[in-house]
């Protein structure tokens, strides 16, 4: 793996990089997902939020990518405040972020190289470097060897794989991941886990992994939120949070990619 | 925007186009039909315009005055009636010259024997009008004055014409208003399947941090290319039937072009292809922007 990921313009060690701030979601039909949820992620850092289907797990995944909009609560996420972003701003924004599904989300009519450079060609990374980098990414997934391979031949691990690598081929600040191994085998959900956890090792990416799979969160020893009702009743193996304010007062932000445009580093 | 934006966004286009081929292919035939339509109801109205205009040219109002008033008065009068907006030309017709033209076209030689010119009082104006359709006004004010003994009209042709020209006009509006509104469904309905098929795509675009530009992007061009391309074969097609049309009339009936001059298809085709090419893309582009607002949340 040839790769720098995220080196040039990242956050210094021990900087937060997600702050949720008392922060609470809740449906029309009434039942809050998410109940004064405070949490914050350093960068670099490995974090596993469990509990029961219905916890509120997701939810709050989603509120950091900014696909919902708490009720309550603010939300700071390299630096962006989530409450009052812009529209125009939030495609900036979701590129610092690398996300993962658990039905993987493919495009099932391209093959695994077409279905990674998709995601250069979205924030318009010139051509000549586009195969390079997705290259790159295939062969950090093992997959350089299948490029060609349609999708839909390809084992659900594998599949996991391709979406591992279009997550990661941006280079991403962060890499969140919902439920990546629900729809695996034990041996292959490993495998994936193993591989995220690499990712996170040698890039210093940082990741934050919803899941309800207690076997794979205890065999990772990291940090882990558990989550029940939409309140998190654990948070073990955190660094000391941050407050919001010191948060603030960090002023940085991660925008080393251009909003219409990539700028690369090598 | 990028070099790379809009390349993305034609290329996409065109790929929209041609993955969605059944639907293209109604929006496209439908647009076709509405311009064809709306090029042959310019076709005619443009022409009927010209007939109008040529009519006009020909209809005039002829004022004749009583005994004793003298041709100062009659050139006042004339001067007087000249400065009416409605008026095109004014020409007089002396007594002489009058009966000149008349034993001329009448008489022959035989006017030699009048040594009186017969029609002393009929001195008379010719006025022409510029819009036929102020007729009755003109009429009313040149029998109010006191000179005037009579005036001669062509009333009924005046309002025939002037009535069909605003009745072509306003069905013309009407059925290519209603036209406008299916196609522009039509797109819309187009647009929405494309949408509807790529829902993944989009919804990974989203995530992976795409702009709106470059997402709605393709859609809006798919819409102007639809428009585009229903506005080019009604017009191949216009050209034909027009050239045709008028070659079948004036073969067919030949009285017919006696009283009627059709304009050249070129005269017709200066206007008419800005305003088809405009109004197919106009029509792309209404309907793609309302299907995206609807369909498209990026």
């Amino acid at each position: 793996m040839s790769q720098n990921y995220r080196s040039a313009g990242s956050p210094d060690n021990d900087e937060t990089v997600i702050l949720l701030d008392n922060v609470s979601k809740q449906y029309t039909n009434g039942a809050p997902a998410v109940n004064h949820v405070t949490l914050s992620v350093r960068e670099g850092e490995f974090v596993f939020i469990t509990g029961e289907t219905g916890s509120g797990k997701s939810t709050l995944l989603k509120i950091m990518i900014h696909e919902l909009v708490p009720t309550e609560g603010t939300v700071r996420v390299l630096g962006y405040d989530l409450n009052r972003i812009r529209h125009g701003k939030i495609a900036k924004f979701r590129r610092n972020l690398g996300i993962v599904f658990q039905d993987f989300r493919l495009l099932k009519d391209r093959d695994v190289y077409e279905n990674v450079a998709f995601a250069q060609r979205i924030i318009q990374v010139p051509g000549n470097q586009i195969r390079r980098n997705v290259l790159n990414a295939l062969d950090m997934v093992s997959l350089s060897d299948k490029y060609k391979r349609k999708v839909t031949q390809l084992s659900g691990g594998e599949q996991q794989r391709v979406a591992l690598a279009r997550a990661l081929v941006n280079k991403p600040f962060i890499l969140l991941a919902d439920e990546p191994t629900g729809n695996l085998d034990a041996d292959t959900a490993w495998e994936i886990m193993q591989l995220i956890e690499r990712v996170n090792r040698e890039f210093g990416t940082t990741v934050v992994v919803v899941t309800h799979d207690r076997g794979i969160v205890s065999r990772m020893h990291k940090r882990v939120i558990e989550m029940k009702q939409g309140e998190i009743i654990r948070d073990e193996g955190s660094t000391p949070a941050e407050t919001y304010d010191d948060f603030e007062d960090d002023l940085f932000e991660y925008q080393d990619v251009d909003s219409d445009g990539y700028d690369y580093e090598d | 925007m990028r070099i790379s934006s809009l390349l993305h966004t034609v290329g996409q286009g065109f790929r929209l186009l041609f993955r969605n081929k059944s639907y293209s292919l109604a929006s496209i035939g439908t647009i076709s039909a509405c311009l064809f339509l709306f090029g042959m109801f310019y076709s005619v109205l443009t022409n009927f315009q010209h007939i109008v205009r040529t009519a006009e040219e020909g209809v005039s109002v002829t004022v004749f005055f009583k005994h004793g008033v003298t041709e100062e008065q009659i050139d006042q009068i004339r001067i007087a009636v000249e400065e009416r907006e409605e008026v095109a030309q004014v020409n007089y017709v002396s007594a002489e010259d009058a009966w000149a033209s008349f034993s001329e076209e009448y008489l022959g030689e035989y006017a030699e024997g009048f040594t009186e010119n017969p029609l002393e009082d009929s001195a008379n104006l010719e006025i022409y009008l510029s819009d036929i359709s102020k007729q009755s006004e003109l009429v009313s004010y040149l029998e109010s004055l006191e000179e005037v003994r009579m005036v001669n009209r062509s009333e009924l042709t005046a309002n025939t014409l002037s009535g069909a020209n605003r009745l072509i006009g306003y069905a013309s509006v009407a059925i290519i208003g209603i036209l406008l509104l299916v196609a522009v469904f039509l797109i819309s309905n187009t647009i929405a399947t494309g949408i509807q098929s790529h829902k993944d795509e989009i919804n990974i675009m989203k995530y992976i941090g795409a702009t709106d530009l470059y997402v709605r992007g393709p859609y809006v061009f798919e819409g102007l290319l639809l428009g585009f391309l229903g506005s080019l074969i009604p017009l191949v097609v216009t050209y034909f039937v027009y050239n045709k049309a008028v070659e079948i009339i004036t073969s067919r009936y030949y009285m017919l072009t006696q009283l009627m001059k059709f304009l050249p298809v070129e005269e017709i085709f200066t206007t008419l292809i800005p305003i088809s090419v405009i109004l197919g893309v106009g029509i792309g582009f209404v309907g793609s922007i309302l299907t995206i607002r609807k369909h498209l949340h990026v």
